[in-house]
């Protein structure tokens, strides 16, 4: 069956996964990221950086490529306080998006969650698995948009493909 | 399949889970026990025809470590029998 979606993979995005407790974190780094989110996984958005909550005082902050330097300055993450852990991983995740009609069936071939808008709406954010791999996934404009661990990109691009075909 | 609860996430599919083991007994001091009671810590593990607790870590979702009670019997998640510790 072939199915009615574009697969697209996204440029490199700048990345710093934060650790620590929520208090900590707003403290050292209010001035540039948006208020955190409070609730597990979901996601706020300030500007075009976004802060993703992907676990219990764990979250994922993620801007345009361009914007790399600038926020690394502002984290400063060899200089940030010892109870809170903040490092850039732009380099270990690669992004696609999945977009389209049928963009929820695809997704429900790959993944296990309920993504149904009642369950997985706009602002949740979610690592779960794709394809058996650890996964980022959360909607995007028209569909879908998930990441993988930068070494799998390849590989999942490939299974996607081969189930939409 | 199995629906895990996770603390942080809710119910998730077992998939993402990875097994972590019966929750065994606490280790005991080595110098306070017998051989025969060393060696049984060491190697028996919970096997019960029931509820059995369990770890489990959320690896492929916000690794959390769940602890759970399982009916061996029926694969339900179960409440913690009124005996347990
Ligand atoms: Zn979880």
């Amino acid at each position: 069956m072939t199915y009615d979606v574009a697969i697209v993979r996204q440029p490199l995005n700048a990345l710093f996964d934060l650790k620590g407790s929520p208090a900590a974190i707003q403290n050292w780094a209010a001035d540039v990221l948006p208020t955190l989110p409070e609730r597990p996984n979901s996601r706020t958005g300030q500007a075009s950086v976004e802060l993703y909550h992907v676990g219990r005082n764990h979250w994922i902050a993620r801007a345009p490529l361009e914007q790399e330097a600038e926020l690394e300055k502002h984290l400063s993450p060899t200089n940030c306080p010892a109870e809170i852990s903040i490092v850039r991983v732009s380099d270990t995740l690669t992004f696609f998006r999945v977009v389209g009609p049928q963009a929820d069936e695809v997704m429900s071939i790959a993944c296990p969650l309920d993504i149904h808008e009642t369950e997985f709406g706009e602002e949740t954010v979610t690592y779960t698995e794709l394809f058996g791999l650890k996964a980022l996934i959360m909607r995007c404009e028209d569909g879908f948009e998930f990441a993988v661990e930068q070494s799998f990109g390849d590989m999942a691009e490939d299974y996607l493909s081969r189930a939409v075909a | 399949m199995m629906l895990i609860p996770c603390p942080f996430c809710g119910k998730r599919n077992e998939s993402e889970f990875i097994f972590g083991g019966a929750v065994g007994a606490d280790r005991p001091d080595p110098n306070s026990v017998n051989d025969a009671e060393w060696v049984e810590y060491l190697t028996v593990a919970p096997n019960p025809l029931g509820p059995v607790q369990e770890r489990w870590w959320h690896a492929r979702g916000c690794s959390e470590w769940v602890t759970i009670w399982r009916d061996t019997r029926t694969h339900d998640i179960v409440e913690a029998p009124d005996d347990s510790e």
